[in-house]
């Protein structure tokens, strides 16, 4: 499993617009299971209703794993996303 | 920090116009839900404003608090302790809502809210009782037999010790301790009383009591229903006042003792003897009535009856009956207009059993019909006629037309006791023909009247439900992978929708509608899988997996909420129809934001094929089809 953690910069926080993108781009490593953990609370990152659930705003301070066979790929793919669009 | 249930409680009160503008709270999954007299009194804002409520709105005359799920319950205790108020259910609240009723009417509510529950009981008894007298009147041998003793002894319990049953249950009514309410009662038909169905047959004067300037005679209440409710309403009134004002150290022996003492001293001296009072003045106004001539002081009599036993003085008329039996050749003519009396309120609840729709009402109104054509009323009466009133009315006009035609054909009986069907067994023997005439006047002019006026209300389970779709919106049966427009006005495909991301479909497909109106409702069946802290969006999920995002507007989490009101928590069960979000159109347009409300499937990719109606549309018109 690999892990990053990662502290949001965009003012609105994960809202409709980046969830969407995130869960896109989560689900596109088959087999392979990234999730996002704010205050315990973790989901999958390919669900974009619970993403949205978690409320995250500017500040806060996620965790992003992923797990499976294309992981590596996988948690760079999230680390790009993120630096770039939150 | 955990939430301060009372202090969130007291300052929702505060906010509410003063306790006198308060009729009735309830509360829902995550609602608190009020009505109140005057919603201009209320001070929304603040009431936004205080810690705990997250979204305040008035609806269907009902004043909604958003407090959540497992916050709601505890401030709606607190509430409660606060205002003094008792628990409603929401069905209460709906009730009041729907018409804040004159005193009168109220009052007959609340008698019926205590005899509803005791009702299986009295049903019970009347029914046994009323066959066990006719039997004994019937079989001479029987009423002095073992058997006679035994059941007359279990049908005439529930009869004998009602005060008991009316005080517990009115004190769950009222809000008090029920086992203080069923002291009360206990009280009032104490052992060590005289019982009141025995005082007319008294050898010797009744003893008295001496209590500071009154003189309480040491009589029983037994048969008696209004000054027993009127004690209990007292003590709840006592009992919530002092819970207030007493030491919460002292609370649990001081509150009791008191609230006691007071109420049955209060019942003996004060509230009895006013009723025994007006008890003997209707006991010589009947004895005068009945001498009228021509039949009309019969006819008076025969439609004053029922509410005579409303009140528990039909116990009295044994002396009536007795002392016209005692004169040379007296002939007890007060039997057929009780009977006439009796008979046609079994006519009237027969038409309410045989008429109503409803599984509950008939249950309980064909006992109680059998019960008074034994001439045992009070189920029938209590249960059944008083609380839909129009059929007491229609049985007090059957009664007094049999009780005119029983004294124009001078119809007598030569003992007392029984009435309705049971009394063909004491009717004078001349008189059996007339008697059974008079039976079927009466009992079939309640009947048909009943027939023709009373029309069952629509019971409140079914406006219930309805209620809540503050827009009057129909019952939709909805169809899988179907989504029913969230809002009025022009659908259009989802990449058309003003925003590259929705429109491109990374959040899925669906469509857009350009709103005519500024409330979201749920679009199917479903539960709410997550709501954004901005109330500017939510997800519902429907039991067959689709998961729907709702959102309004576009960039429109920028306002932060500002213009969005939530009605909903994640989690939360919702049916198609019901709001979920109340947005404000003008502060969207202000913020230089598109209103477009977002409709998306987020799942889409697990279906084939996904079809979207567009063009304009109404609430629930279906818009999306998925398979």
């Amino acid at each position: 499993m690999k892990e990053f953690t990662y502290t949001i910069t965009d003012p609105l926080g994960i809202h409709a617009r980046p969830a969407g993108l995130l869960a896109k781009t989560a689900k596109g490593f088959s087999d392979t299971v990234v999730t996002v953990t704010k205050d315990g609370n973790t989901v999958k990152a390919s669900q974009l209703m619970k993403l949205m659930g978690l409320g995250v705003k500017q500040g806060n301070t996620i965790t992003v794993a992923a797990e499976g066979p294309a992981e590596d790929e996988a948690i760079a793919a999230m680390q790009k996303f993120f630096e770039e669009n939150l | 920090m955990a939430l301060d249930y009372k202090k969130c409680a007291q300052e929702i009160f505060s906010h509410l116009g003063g306790r006198e503008n308060l009729v009735s709270a309830a509360h829902c999954a995550t609602r608190l839900r009020l009505v109140t007299v005057d919603n201009s009194k209320i001070d929304m804002k603040a009431l936004e404003n205080v810690d705990g409520v997250k979204g305040v709105f008035s609806s269907n005359g009902q004043l909604q608090l958003i407090l959540g799920t497992g916050v709601v319950n505890k401030v709606y205790d607190e509430f409660l302790a606060v205002t003094g108020m008792t628990a409603a259910t929401k069905d209460e609240v709906k009730a009041a809502a729907a018409a804040a009723q004159p005193l009168p009417q109220r009052m007959v509510k609340a008698m019926g809210d205590v005899f509803v529950p005791i009702l299986p009981a009295i049903v019970a008894s009347g029914l046994m009782m009323g066959l066990v007298e006719a039997l004994g009147h019937a079989i001479p041998s029987f009423a002095g037999s073992d058997w006679y003793g035994f059941l007359d002894l279990v049908s005439a319990t529930a009869f004998a010790y009602l005060p008991v049953l009316i005080a517990i249950s009115a004190a769950r009514v009222f809000g008090g301790n029920i086992f203080l309410g069923g002291v009360i009662g206990l009280c009032m038909i104490h052992s060590g009383l005289i019982n009141a169905w025995s005082v007319a047959g008294y050898e010797g004067a009744i003893p008295t009591w001496h209590l500071l300037f009154f003189n309480v005679q040491q009589v029983g209440y037994q048969g008696h229903v209004i000054p027993v409710i009127i004690a209990v309403w007292l003590m709840c009134q006592l009992e919530k006042r002092l819970h207030k004002a007493v030491p919460e150290t002292i609370d649990l022996f001081v509150t009791p003792l008191v609230t006691v003492l007071t109420t049955v001293f209060l019942t003996f001296t004060i509230i009895g003897p006013i009723f025994s009072t007006a008890e003997t003045y209707v006991l010589n106004f009947a004895q005068w009535l009945i001498t009228v001539g021509f039949g009309v002081g019969s006819l008076l009599m025969g439609a004053i009856y029922p509410l005579t036993v409303v009140c528990g003085l039909h116990h009295m008329y044994n002396i009536i009956e007795a002392g016209l039996l005692a004169g040379e050749g007296g002939m007890n003519i007060w039997m057929p207009i009780a009977s006439a009396a009796n008979f046609a309120q079994c006519g009237a609840c027969l038409a309410v059993a045989l008429k109503s729709k409803n599984a509950k009402t008939k249950t309980i109104a064909i006992p109680s019909a059998l019960s008074a054509a034994l001439g045992i009323t009070e189920p029938a009466i209590f249960g059944v006629n008083l609380r839909m009133m129009k059929p007491l009315i229609c049985g007090m006009i059957g009664g007094a037309i049999g009780a005119m035609f029983g004294a124009f054909m001078g119809i007598g009986a030569n003992a007392y006791g029984v009435t309705g069907i049971p009394g063909f067994l004491i009717v004078d023997s001349s008189k059996i023909l007339p008697y059974a005439i008079l039976l079927v006047i009466s009992g079939g002019v309640a009947f048909v009247l009943t027939w023709i006026v009373w029309k069952e209300d629509v019971p409140e389970a079914a406006k219930a439900s309805e209620t809540p779709k503050a827009s009057s919106l129909p019952a939709i049966d909805c169809q899988p992978g179907a989504v029913y427009a969230p809002v009025s006005g022009t659908v259009i495909p989802s990449e058309e929708i003003p925003d590259d991301t929705f429109a491109a479909g990374v959040l899925g497909q669906g469509v857009g509608i350009q709103p005519s109106e500024d409330v979201v409702v749920c679009p199917f069946d479903g539960e709410i899988s997550s709501v954004t802290d901005t109330h500017h969006a939510v997800g519902v999920a429907s039991p067959d997996g689709m998961e729907l995002l709702i959102h309004v507007g576009v960039d429109t989490v920028a306002m932060n909420g500002d213009g969005f009101q939530c009605l909903v928590q994640e989690g939360q069960q919702v049916k198609a129809g019901e709001q979920l979000i109340i947005f404000d159109r003008a502060k969207i347009a202000a913020a230089g934001h598109p209103d477009v409300v977002v409709v998306l499937v987020t799942n889409s990719d697990d279906y084939e094929n996904l079809t979207i109606q567009t063009g304009a549309c109404k609430t629930l018109d279906q818009v999306i089809q998925v398979k």
